[in-house]
């Protein structure tokens, strides 16, 4: 076969793929999931595989809430996530020992509970009289009036994170007030009942209708919103201005929203819609080398058993039999578990050794047919060796069924992938969808019903799936003509 | 004569396959267990030195306590197995394996630390729901196949082929997963939990067990038969061109005689071969199937086993399930054998 030959068969072939709308779909499909693999440090995270891990990172983000888009879809609205940075922030500086630093919140109409928590981080202190450090008065004003004091001279330091609504400080003065503004009582913080601190929403409070003569544990079971304009207000004294100074660049002010961007959070807040996008970089990845490799591999495997023929056939397709037997899954979870840190080309490696089989046996096979040709005859006659013969005469007739197989190749590779990551196994460095429904299992993410966590990774991995069985299918139509529809 | 000589063959292939897998099981393991062992040993060493190894210290003075101390060391390693080289070991592994002996959890599971009677436990289970939904696969999968072929190009055939592509990149696992937020979770129609309850027995139980199956068989089935439908109807439309189908409906058969009795004929070897190792590939979705669905079976105890880190259990359940496997590739082989007449040895993998 010349060079010549190939090209103009594959125009050919060209010609009529272009005819297969889901042969079509399935390049479009690719060429999309490609560029979402490549862009994804540019769309969302960047270096989001060393930073998954770390709890710390993910500080700032509610945990386990769904999207913000489902909001449309529901009546009872989730209010979003809302970040205040130094500029979006009121300061003011009333004296040199006195500063007022406001946050405004409008909680609107329509949406069922407040803020899931606030955060304030990013203060940078330079303390050279430790004995006078600057200390912070927090307090939230209401649109009915009320005022809750959340934290009274609270010491600032570089580094402090104040985090209402998971501290108990705070969750105990807000309950302090709750009582204050019911009942008229002035309770003290001994007299806080620490169950219903830890266990019940007391944040939600804060942003819920509270009256005197309501009863605090209704308030607390089920909170009226109380919708309008609130105010975080932080009082920042220094008492000695010349030798300890406060800078605010850093400030950052987050209302914990009880949704979550595009694809909402997971139980450490990380943000799931990064995971996914990052984890088509690895799916991509270890889908198309393994199936590349497998393939080639097979390929000549089966080739050279064919055209060797004899013993030396019997042997090779003796060893593709027993390879093809042994149950891949049990002893790639074997060797995973026992090798311990599994990277992603020992995953690759692992693939490739349990799955070039097939194309193998269909390669003998049809080279066995090839052989008999007389064009290979007449190469044998001008004195062309094996090897000559092999890669010259017969891979290239090999080579479009090899396309297919190798597309029809890749689910089977991204799956295995991903069973093996929601096992457990997989490279801990990396971000992957098995490990994403790994930890979705592992906090029991389908019973307590957070879908947003289960649904896309699933749905990922069946669209690469679903990507490579359109090109692969659409291939196989054009090479066996029976197979199309009548 | 064929048949038999072909069935030794197949059963002698898959006993090698069996030995071979052994073999590299047991040589994982040892490379595991050796630095376990080796840690293990240290700290009991050490126990020694200042419990038993001081008293003698004490008594008899430094000759007898470096005399003693030798000996509970070398009765250590023996004891660990460390005096021996790694291939002997390997290979002493590979025979207690052989001989279904895989030694103890370290913390119970199903009442027994015995992994042979745990895997006893838990195989019957993983075995009931497969086979049920294997065998509710077949039946549709033929039954859809045969009329896609039929009606080939219609919307029906279509449908079924979009259908097929779709459920063949679907996770199982995952299947399983969404299936419980919709069908447990959302709508409350099925457990949650698959656990069996313990205190149910008689007929209160094997209604518990059904009630249970339900949703794990349904994902099966959900996302097997297409696969298995779209097959056969490729493999019953080459088969349904053949000159002969021509000549029965020449002849005037009746369509449902031609169909069902000589063109399914002829397809089914190809088909019986396809779809077991189609089967087979999805085996292990099954096994990952079975946590997602806390269905106590072999899966959900590979899970444990990988949880708590009990390599002995692991090796079991892979022991086990790759003879479960074989066992079905040998089935496979003799149904295939049974229903190609042309099966000998040679002819066989000339295919």
């Amino acid at each position: 076969m010349r060079w010549v030959d190939i090209k103009e068969s594959f125009r050919d072939f060209l010609e009529e793929f272009k005819r297969e709308k889901t042969g079509i779909l399935g390049v479009i499909l690719l060429i999309i999931l490609v560029l979402i693999a490549l862009t994804a440090p540019y769309t969302t995270i960047p270096n989001l595989p060393e930073k998954w891990r770390s709890s710390r990172y993910w500080e700032d983000n509610p945990k386990n809430v769904p999207p913000t888009w489902y909001n449309m879809l529901t009546s009872q609205k989730l209010v979003p996530q809302q970040v205040y940075y130094v500029n979006d922030l009121k300061i003011t500086h009333i004296s040199d020992t006195k500063t007022i630093i406001e946050a405004n919140y409008i909680f609107p109409e329509g949406y069922i509970l407040g803020p899931k928590g606030i955060m304030v981080r990013g203060f940078n202190v330079t303390t050279n009289a430790p004995f006078q450090v600057p200390v912070m008065n927090i307090y939230l004003l209401r649109p009915d009036g009320k005022r809750i004091p959340l934290l009274n001279n609270k010491q600032l330091n570089t580094g402090t994170v104040i985090s209402i609504g998971r501290d108990s400080a705070t969750l105990a003065n807000v309950y302090i007030w709750l009582v204050n503004v019911t009942e008229g009582r002035e309770l003290t913080m001994f007299e806080v009942p620490l169950d219903i601190i830890l266990i019940k929403d007391i944040f939600a409070t804060m942003f819920a209708k509270v009256e005197p003569g309501m009863n605090v544990d209704q308030i607390i079971e089920s909170p009226e919103p109380l919708h309008g304009q609130y105010k975080l207000v932080m009082e920042i004294n220094n008492p000695a201005p010349d030798q300890n100074q406060v800078v605010y660049d850093d400030l950052k002010v987050t209302f914990l929203g009880r949704s979550y961007g595009t694809m909402g959070t997971d139980y450490l807040g990380r943000d799931l819609w990064a995971g996914i996008i990052w984890g088509s970089r690895i799916s991509l990845t270890i889908g198309i080398l393994v199936s590349i490799i497998s393939t080639l591999i097979g390929l000549v495997y089966g080739v050279t058993s064919a055209y060797l023929g004899g013993n030396v056939d019997e042997l090779m397709m003796r060893i593709n039999e027993i390879f093809a037997s042994i149950p891949s899954l049990p002893i790639l979870i074997l060797i995973g578990a026992t090798l311990g840190h599994v990277t992603l080309w020992v995953i690759v490696l692992l693939l490739v050794i349990f799955g070039w089989m097939g194309i193998a046996r269909i390669a003998r096979s049809m080279s066995l047919q090839i052989k008999e040709q007389t064009y290979i005859e007449a190469a044998k006659a001008l004195g062309a060796g094996n090897s000559r013969i092999i890669f010259k005469h017969v891979l290239p007739q090999l080579l479009p069924y090899a396309f297919a197989v190798m597309a029809l190749s890749v689910p089977g590779a991204v799956i295995a992938e991903a069973s093996l990551s929601f096992l457990g196994i997989g490279d801990p460095t990396a971000v992957t969808w098995g490990q994403i429904l790994n930890a979705a299992q592992e906090q029991a993410a389908t019973t307590k019903g957070y879908w947003w966590w289960v649904l896309p990774p699933g749905l990922a991995i069946a669209i690469v799936g679903l990507t490579f069985v359109l090109i692969g299918t659409a291939l196989d139509k054009i090479l066996n003509p029976r197979l199309r529809r009548l | 004569m064929g048949y038999l000589k072909y069935l030794a063959f197949r059963i002698v292939n898959a006993i090698i396959v069996l030995l071979i897998v052994t073999f590299i099981i047991s040589a994982l393991f040892v490379k595991v267990a050796e630095k376990n062992n080796m840690a293990r040993m240290h700290d009991e060493m050490t126990q020694w030195e200042r419990t038993t190894g001081q008293n003698i210290l004490k008594t008899r003075g430094q000759e007898a306590y470096e005399k003693a101390k030798a000996a509970h060391e070398e009765f250590l390693k023996r004891k660990y197995e460390l005096n021996l080289p790694y291939w002997h070991k390997v290979y002493n592994k590979a025979i207690r394996t052989l001989k279904l002996d895989f030694g103890s959890t370290i913390t119970p599971l199903f009442g027994t630390n015995n992994i042979s009677k745990i895997i006893t436990v838990a195989l019957p289970r993983s075995i009931l729901l497969f086979t049920t939904a294997t065998i509710i696969v077949i039946i549709i999968g033929i039954f859809l196949g045969v009329r896609a072929a039929r009606h080939a190009g219609s919307l029906f055939d279509r449908s079924l082929s979009v259908f097929a592509l779709l459920t063949y990149s679907l996770p199982m696992w995952w299947t399983g997963m969404m299936f419980l937020l919709i069908f447990a979770y959302k709508f409350d129609l099925f457990p949650l939990s698959s656990m069996f309850d313990p205190q149910l027995t008689g007929w209160a139980h094997v209604k518990d067990v059904i009630w249970k199956l339900t949703l794990p068989v349904f994902t099966y089935v959900f996302v097997v038969f297409g696969g298995w439908a779209w097959t056969t109807r490729n493999i019953m439309i080459s088969t349904l061109q053949e000159d002969f189908i021509m000549a029965a409906r020449a002849k005037g058969l009746p369509e449902r005689k031609i169909i069902y009795g000589h063109a399914l004929r002829a397809a089914a070897p190809p088909i019986v071969t396809m779809v077991i190792f189609a089967l087979l590939g999805s085996l292990g979705g099954a096994i990952i199937s079975e946590l997602v669905f806390n269905y106590p079976g072999m899966g959900r105890l590979y899970w444990v086993a990988l949880q708590q880190n009990e390599t002995n259990l692991l090796i079991g359940l892979t022991y086990f399930f790759t003879v479960l496997y074989l066992a079905s590739v040998v089935l496979a082989d003799m149904i295939y054998g049974f229903l190609d007449p042309r099966v000998k040895v040679g002819a066989s993998t000339k295919m």
